[in-house]
């Protein structure tokens, strides 16, 4: 019960007024800030960072863990108002999150979306209490073919989120795929599809192309056939969660956090990936499988909620470790060493008053986040109701704002508008949008893994299979492959 | 503005890309009923084009082992062609990808191509102008421009809507971020 | 029309003109270190060393009261080669620098970049870094000679893994080793992570034989016992760590990992020394001494022509490498 003593502690540093109010500042900042067009959480900790420059470090993590929960929020606020996420963790939150908006759901969306993150970042920070060192101990074990396993999954996944035409589905995951081999080869450095332009040799931001994809080929598509005459206003709707979104919601609440504190916390993980497992999960569960593409609320609830424990994994192999696994991290552990501190394997002992506030204040963070965004859904959701022009106009101009001032080049917006042309075709000619997006985010990652752990092998092909992790993964592979055939054989014994 | 019938009575002949062909749409051209096909051009052209990089890249340095650079382009390039095959036979048996509906959006009416290119064009336009003009004109110029070809003619009140949007954007990002955004030409010379 | 649209059209065309100038008047006077409107580049993504390196410049610059209002911004790309066509792009601009460093010299020349740092105005060399080869702590590798004789027998079968992508430090150094012990550049086995987080990982779980990359990123561990480490690559020993320079173990290698500043071309003669002073000042100012400290980066600093030489220096020495592996 060491680690429940420190972390009373901890609540006796976090709970001080001053830095209750730290945390209260950090929170609002970051959502104010990851609201904001092509701002995700990294970019917020960022920008942010000099507003800590005079603080104590104590307060300043307190602050900072505010940002990063606020940021993460902002950013799925304008995925679902908007359909413009802010980055790539966001997207799935657009694929529910947005059309429920639409039909004058938002604030339920927006509210599932909080208290996911909330119960998401709860669970995640227990289980970054209770299992620091374990988890820091089985990160550094995952490795290249683990990770090309855990990528093998997520692409059998991806067929069930392709939609009700398996051929369409896979043309836009290959489009996807294509997007994501532009640039510089990573293991090689060698130019692919870049035609000689520096532009492009870093390749095709996939904030770029979700927001390209999803908003921009949705207002043009949108445009293309605006329901003239007068415009059906958006129903007010009831500001609250319903008893009926309650009963779907809360089972999705607390299965994301299982699925993303792992993949936070371990080196090649990040967000992208289990909120889009968890999407899928929820999927296959829901009992209102038909409802999925067109608003149903599980798929807010589980994605946020996987999200927001993804970020209190990050924080698990940052402190033990000093891996940083995400951008986010990276920025942050830049802020701890501007203070002299380190984060690593010797934190814990050399500055336990510092780590131990900074995990209370995540709670402390997370009660905050939730009483100031729950009584605000309402608030935000009546922001689409704008006449439709305005609204549209509006999407245009923040998708335009947010690729300008990622990289201040007008290249970015001249492609944002490319892709969103490509959307809107890809929306006269149903071919889904979500497998493009996947695979500009797996694609490149997946690659990366097989060829690295090839190259660690030497080029013998069972470095794809030396972990009994890589087996574990390919064995439920093939058995969720092979669970139809099975599924109807047993269905024939029993019926015979 | 006019209103428009009830959209619940749609049906409108030809025009709508979802349902199934009417009577009505045997004397549109067939190929308009298979403008699909064009999907299927248009991944094989990409096929064609991802196969050819991933041949005519330079790879003889810092191989190792049996998966290089060409390897993924290769099997993508493949599976595009091989899907577009796939695509355009689903096609000509009478196949239809479903065009996608919404709130907002009225399929019985046909594709206004005109707003379409007219928002393109904003875009493309507004890009353009940022770095001559800075970031809040041009940004004004994108909101006025599109709620204009969407449909919003209240000339007395959306410039000032748009102006007002852009500047404070600008104020936000520029000001108190420090994520620059070109100010325009007057800037230093006041 | 509506009556009022010319109005409208008036006002708004004032706000979007005037508004911007008008909230961000120029009101340094232009003396001294001064440069009102300088704006700092940084080629890479925010959290990187370039960034770091950058932000703590301009935050000290500001605090030693040498001048206000630096701006500092990111253009990430191709390993630091698209910020320097813009910077190149930006002729006769005495308003802009660029942080950079050795990282970015390989990348103009693994990119094949149209532009390279012999384009830039060349400002100063603020910090540089040695390079680790560490090992975990349970690997059967003891010292530099155990590793070295091991990877002679069998390049293929002991990975190398590094932080920086083909062309960057973490990957000449160990080619330059290779080089050095005897080993054909072009049979080892360097796996490229994307920063030295997931390579930490890689390490620690034994799955690449040893890894190179930048003391600081690592002294924790280091510290701590969860790494070995074996040998440095600059040519002095590194205090208060326990093991030779590559030099003292009998491979000739030295290689520093550096980061400085440049400057667009085409500056004049007065702007160029106004920005160089600029760094001078910064550099004898208390608090930059504290943030080397801090950051445990070493005090390298290096002005002007001299530093334009050895940028000059360090392009040879990355080509003839980048050479040699046929890259």
């Amino acid at each position: 019960m060491d680690a429940l003593n420190s972390l009373l502690d901890g609540f006796g540093t976090a709970l001080t007024p001053v830095n209750l109010l730290w945390a209260a500042v950090g929170v609002l900042l970051g959502t104010a800030i990851g609201v904001l067009p092509g701002i995700g959480p990294a970019m917020a900790v960022a920008l942010l960072l000099p507003v800590t420059y005079g603080l104590d470090p104590v307060a300043a993590f307190i602050m900072f863990a505010g940002i990063y929960y606020g940021a993460m929020f902002g950013g799925s606020t304008t995925s679902i108002l908007l359909n413009t996420p802010g980055e790539s963790a966001a997207v799935v939150a657009a694929m529910e999150g947005n059309p429920m908006a639409k039909a004058g759901r938002g604030g339920q969306a927006l509210a599932a979306a909080a208290i996911g993150h909330f119960t998401g970042g709860l669970v995640g920070t227990v289980l970054l209490v209770a299992l620091a060192p374990v988890v820091a101990r089985l990160a550094v074990d995952i490795g290249a073919p683990d990770y090309f396993a855990i990528m093998v999954l997520a692409f059998i996944a991806v067929t069930s989120v392709l939609g009700s035409s398996r051929i369409r589905g896979a043309a836009s995951l290959l489009i996807g795929l294509t997007v994501g081999m532009v640039g510089l080869d990573r293991m090689t450095g060698q130019q692919r599809l870049t035609f000689g332009s520096l532009q492009l040799a870093d390749g095709i931001d996939v904030v770029i192309v979700a927001v390209g994809l999803f908003a921009i080929g949705e207002a043009l598509w949108v445009a293309a056939h605006l329901r003239r005459g007068a415009p059906r206003a958006i129903p007010a709707g009831r500001p609250w969660l319903g008893r009926d979104d309650v009963r779907r919601s809360w089972k999705a609440w607390l299965r994301g956090p299982f699925i993303g504190f792992p993949f936070g916390a371990v080196p090649a993980g990040g967000a992208e990936i289990p909120t889009f497992l968890s999407y899928v999960v929820e999927k296959r569960l829901s009992k209102h499988r038909d409802q999925f593409g067109k608003g149903a609320i599980e798929g807010v609830a589980g994605p946020e909620s996987a999200a927001s424990a993804s970020a209190a994994g990050t924080l698990v192999s940052m402190l033990t470790l000093g891996l940083p696994t995400t951008a986010v991290a990276a920025v942050m552990l830049a802020a701890f060493q501007s203070y002299g501190i380190q984060p690593g394997p010797l934190l814990f002992e050399r500055e336990p008053e510092l780590v131990w506030g900074l995990i209370a204040s995540l709670f402390v963070g997370m009660v905050l986040l939730l009483a100031l965004n729950l009584p605000l859904a309402p608030v935000w959701a009546r922001l689409l109701r704008i006449p439709r022009p305005y609204l549209y106009a509006g999407i245009l101009f923040f998708a335009a704002v947010g690729a300008y001032a990622v990289g201040g080049e007008v290249v970015d917006l001249v492609l944002l508008l490319v892709i969103g042309l490509v959307g809107f075709g890809m929306r006269r000619y149903g071919l889904p949008v979500l497998p493009a997006v996947i695979g500009v985010i797996l694609g490149p990652a997946a690659e990366q893994q097989l060829r690295r752990a090839l190259q660690i092998s030497d080029g013998s092909v069972t470095g794809l299979v030396n972990t009994p992790f890589s087996v574990t993964v390919y064995a439920v592979v093939v058995l969720l492959l092979a669970w139809p055939l099975l599924a109807r054989a047993v269905g024939r014994s029993r019926r015979g | 503005m006019s209103a428009h019938l009830d959209p619940s009575s749609a049906g409108t002949p030809g025009g709508a890309p979802a349902g199934t062909p009417g009577r009505s749409g045997e004397n549109r051209s067939w190929l308009a009923r298979h403008s699909e096909l064009g999907v299927c051009a248009l991944l094989s052209v990409l096929g064609v084009l991802v196969l050819t990089d991933a041949l005519t890249m330079d790879v003889d340095i810092a191989r190792r082992g049996p998966v290089g650079p060409t390897t993924m382009p290769l099997v993508v390039g493949v599976a595009l062609l091989l899907v577009a095959v796939l695509l355009a036979v689903d096609v000509l048996r009478g196949g239809r990808g479903e065009a996608e509906a919404g709130e907002d959006v009225d399929l019985s009416e046909p594709t206004d191509w005109r707003t379409v290119l007219l928002l393109a064009g904003i875009f493309l336009g507004s890009a353009v102008l940022i770095e001559p003009l800075g970031f809040p004109v041009a940004g004004a110029l994108l909101f006025w421009g599109s709620a204009y070809a969407l449909g919003s003619r209240r000339t007395d009140r959306d410039p000032l809507i748009a102006a007002v949007l852009s500047v404070v954007t600008y104020v936000v990002f520029d000001n108190l971020l420090g994520v620059p955004l070109p100010g325009g030409p007057l800037m230093g010379v006041l | 029309m509506r009556p009022r649209t010319p109005l409208a059209l008036l006002a708004a065309a004032l706000l979007v003109l005037l508004g911007p100038p008008l909230l961000n008047p120029d009101d340094g006077t232009d003396t001294g270190t001064r440069i009102p409107g300088l704006r700092f580049m940084v080629p890479n993504t925010p959290g990187g060393g370039y960034d770091i390196t950058a932000r703590t410049a301009a935050k000290n610059a500001e605090d030693a009261g040498l001048t206000s209002g630096i701006e500092v911004f990111n253009l990430p790309g191709a390993g630091g080669t698209v910020g320097l066509s813009r910077l190149v792009g930006e002729h006769g601009n005495g308003k802009l620098a660029m942080s950079m460093g050795l990282g970015v010299v390989g990348a103009a020349r693994s990119n094949d970049a149209p532009k390279t740092l012999a384009d830039t105005t060349p400002i100063a060399r603020l910090t540089e870094e040695q390079d680790v080869v560490v090992v975990a702590k349970d690997s059967p590798y003891r010292t530099i000679g155990d590793l070295v004789d091991a990877w002679r027998d069998d390049p293929g079968g002991l990975p190398v893994g590094g932080g920086s992508s083909p062309g960057g430090p973490d990957h000449l150094a160990p080619m330059l080793m290779a080089e050095a012990a005897g080993i054909a550049p072009k049979r080892v086995n360097y796996v490229p992570f994307d920063g030295g987080g997931e390579l930490l990982a890689s390490i620690l779980g034994n799955k690449v034989a040893f890894g190179v990359s930048g003391v600081g990123e690592y002294l924790d561990q280091i510290k701590a016992g969860e790494l070995r480490l074996l040998a440095v690559t600059g040519s002095e020993r590194i205090d208060g760590l326990d093991a030779p320079t590559l030099k003292e173990a009998g491979y000739d290698v030295d290689f520093t990992n550096w980061r400085g500043v440049v400057a667009p071309p085409g500056l004049s003669e007065a702007e160029r020394t106004k920005l160089v002073r600029l760094f001078e000042e910064l550099h004898d100012s208390p608090e930059w001494r504290e943030s080397l400290r801090q950051n445990g980066w070493d005090d390298a600093f290096l002005t002007g022509e001299e530093f334009g030489d050895f940028l000059e220096s360090e392009d040879d020495r990355v080509v003839s490498v980048l050479k040699e592996l046929g890259l």
